[in-house]
């Protein structure tokens, strides 16, 4: 009887496991150019964050006050610093939150690409809000800054909104720096010239974060290819456009890093380092400068030393290149409306308020981070945001390492090249080769979608 | 004893079983058999939307360098936490059979690193073994003895050692008291007569103890080769999950990059599968190699 009994137990079983999966399920329910939103939220309003450095006390602070000013909405916000691990089964069961932040662990691409993400569109096109939770004048996308605004499109359509971003760069301390009458180097050519005299000091002139290449991806390797080579050569490896990834910029930027490498300008042993023990090490004084984000202050405050100061600089450009010097990588944090969500026009109104201009600007003053609202940071700002906040505004050149969201597969085998390189063990054709070979797979699978910047 | 009250036994039987192979069914059977028909689609992992593409992940997967380079690191893991738990922790074993004093206290304390979580256990280690003198315990006693520091955790020759020195120092001291149990379950008629018989030390290690210890072998290595290939959490921390260069990838790390950072739930459910085999297979295998007492074939 048993026996008989467990295969068909078995099959029935199986039988409900391929049930499962669905084909071609669309849960797209607004139209082309997504919900419409005026006036303020009505009805409940579930909003999920992700709780990095930040928090999320800010959200629920503005929930509240949005709820203050619209009497009858009701918003509940809530996060956790894994907030896209429970974001996941609500999306895949049609039950998402009405507004989300889902964090760095959300492929947040595949979201827009399967069509669970609300296009933006018509609500850009419709009022801002004017800081006290009513309609102001205007169009809401204009209070964006565009080269923010454009990173969260794709086919021609906004998938998500950028809040606060990070721009990417060198660190030094000026403390140190005007104490050896040492300058930041403007281009390579005074790095190369500088770094002997930071040696001379005990000092390496670098460090980096070993442990997570990208911080040399996006502070060296593809900031000195589009200064070699102009956007137009960064722009190309991003799209996988063939042979772009072994062009003569992206070879001259790995070669420089291999230079530096040999020059000894980096810090003894730190492709073992995380990044939190690089940053360290570089506030510590091991090392005169590193490549990092600007939530550098932000993650290191606790355990600066007194009298460690931070200040930022673009890093250096390579002298004739076809770069604008001006250029700055920034990136985005998104925030987006699931296309399942229950109140999509509310989730739109309330971020409408969250990125008026003076909820934003409080934004910037209490958190210390900058946002992609035009003018945000006119008010109070971080003594270390300065820098970074007068080159975004300067710059003639505002692009985002874009590729690493798009294709994380490839990210993952640069900085997999990257570390073999830094350890020796390819040169940089080698590694360009091995590059342009992984995006060269990406281009031929066709389980990845494709993007163009 | 009469029918009717055999039939009443298997009745009772059934009803005690029923509950326990339900959940096992629920639980168990359902997700394993659900994941093997997951791994024939094409699934982001974000919507309900998926392709049926057959055979097309595990084809993928055959052709997947990382994926074997993956099992290969898992392999090499084994062989080294195999050979230091079987030399350290029998000899540890070995050592502690006694009622002196000092031996009770270290059988008492053999277990701590068993008790700390992994994360402390990752970020223990990582900090033993930074890179620089001054920073790390590790490359700072080193240059006490003039030795050149290495950054352990990054350079290809030291990373995976590195991570398995870590693992065997999590792992160790359950595997000294699983040693210790199976020596003081060894008959002590046993060990008197071959005491008699002049056996002693490594002698008596290797002709007594050793075969006599079959049972508790088996279990070891089944136990290791279960953990090795569960090996994440401490990959994730001390090398942000395989570097440098996917020289301390491990199987779970690669799925999960492949299915939380890659979005390709499909292709990572197919890894999964496969690692699934795999660690039966081996279980197998022990199962096999240790399938007799050895014991009972001389009597």
């Amino acid at each position: 009887m048993k026996r008989r009994l467990s295969p068909t137990l078995l099959v029935a079983l199986a039988a409900v496991g391929c049930g499962g999966p669905k084909e071609g399920t669309a849960l797209r329910s607004g139209g082309e150019a997504g919900a419409v939103a005026k006036g303020p939220a009505k009805g409940t309003l579930e909003v999920a964050a992700f709780q990095g450095g930040y928090g999320i006390d800010f959200y629920e602070k503005a929930a509240n006050d949005y709820e203050e000013a619209n009497p009858g909405v009701k918003i509940d916000v809530a996060g956790n610093p894994r907030i896209w691990e429970q974001l996941r089964p609500r999306l895949n069961g049609g039950t998402p939150p009405d507004l989300m932040f889902p964090g760095w662990g959300m492929d947040h691409w595949a979201l827009a690409e399967e069509d669970q993400l609300e296009p933006l569109d018509a609500a850009l096109d419709g009022p801002p809000d004017n800081g006290a939770g009513k309609d102001g004048t205007g169009k809401w996308r204009d209070t964006f800054e565009p080269a923010l605004l454009k990173l969260g499109q794709l086919n021609g359509k906004q998938y998500v909104l950028p809040y606060y971003f990070n721009v990417m760069g060198w660190w030094y301390d000026p403390g140190v720096f005007k104490k050896h009458g040492w300058t930041p180097p403007a281009t390579y050519d005074d790095l190369l010239a500088l770094g002997p005299k930071i040696k001379a000091a005990g000092m390496a002139p670098l460090t980096y974060q070993g442990q997570y290449p990208y911080y040399m991806i996006e502070g060296m390797l593809m900031p000195w290819a589009f200064s070699v080579g102009g956007q137009k050569a960064v722009d190309d490896a991003q799209s996988l456009v063939p042979g772009a990834w072994k062009s003569p910029a992206m070879l001259k930027a790995a070669s420089m890093i291999v230079e530096l490498k040999t020059k000894g300008f980096f810090q003894d042993g730190a492709t073992g380092l995380s990044h939190t023990q690089a940053q360290q090490a570089f506030l510590d004084g091991k090392a005169a400068m590193i490549p990092c984000g600007t939530w550098l202050y932000s993650e290191m405050k606790k355990t600066m030393p007194a009298g460690a100061n931070l200040e930022f600089a673009l890093p250096p450009v390579v002298k004739g290149g076809a770069g604008d010097a001006s250029a700055i990588l920034i990136g985005i944090e998104p925030w987006m409306v699931p296309s399942a969500a229950k109140n999509k026009t509310g989730a739109i109104a309330l971020f409408r308020y969250m990125t008026s201009l003076p909820v934003a600007k409080r934004f910037v003053e209490e958190k210390g981070t900058l946002t992609a609202i035009k003018g945000s940071d006119e008010g109070k700002l971080l003594p270390v945001l300065a820098k970074p906040s007068a080159a975004f505004k300067a710059s003639k050149a505002v692009w985002a390492d874009q590729f690493r969201n798009w294709y994380p597969g490839l990210e993952k085998e640069v900085e997999n090249a990257l570390t073999a390189m830094l350890n020796g063990e390819l040169t940089p054709e080698a590694f360009c080769d091995r590059v342009e070979a992984a995006a060269e797979k990406t281009r031929k699978d066709d389980a990845i979608t494709k993007h163009k910047v | 004893m009469s029918r009717p009250l055999r039939r009443g036994k298997t009745g009772f039987v059934v009803s005690f079983l029923a509950p326990a192979v339900l959940l096992y069914a629920v639980f168990v059977v359902y997700p394993l058999l659900q994941a093997l028909a997951i791994s024939l689609y094409r699934w982001k992992g974000v919507s309900a939307r998926k392709r049926f593409v057959g055979l097309e992940n595990f084809d993928k997967l055959i052709h997947d360098e990382a994926a074997l380079q993956t099992l290969g690191n898992a392999a090499w893991l084994l062989v080294f936490s195999l050979v230091a738990v079987f030399v350290g922790g029998l000899a540890a074993a070995h050592a502690l059979n006694h009622k002196g004093r000092v031996a009770r206290t270290v059988r008492g304390l053999i277990l701590f690193p068993q008790v700390v979580s992994i994360v402390a256990v990752a970020v223990l280690w990582e900090f033993m073994l930074h890179p620089d003198p001054q920073m790390g315990l590790v490359n700072g006693a080193l240059a006490l003895l003039g030795v050149k520091a290495h950054a352990w955790l990054g350079e290809t020759a030291t990373a995976l050692p590195s991570v398995g020195v870590a693992f065997v120092w999590h792992a160790l001291g359950f595997y000294i008291l699983l040693f210790l149990a199976g020596i003081k379950g060894i008959d002590g008629e046993t060990m008197e007569a071959a005491e008699l018989d002049g056996s002693m030390g490594l002698h008596r290690l290797r002709t007594i103890t050793w075969p006599l210890l079959w049972s508790v072998k088996r279990i070891a290595t089944t136990y290791l080769v279960i953990n090795v290939m569960n090996v994440f959490a401490l990959v994730i921390l001390m090398t942000n999950g395989g570097n440098p260069d996917r020289h301390t990838e491990m199987p779970l790390t690669y799925l999960y990059e492949q299915a939380f950072e890659n979005s390709q739930f499909g292709y990572a459910t197919s890894l999964a599968v496969v690692d699934f085999a795999l660690a039966m297979l081996l279980s197998l295998i022990v199962m096999a190699i240790y399938r007799k007492n050895p014991v009972e074939g001389r009597r």
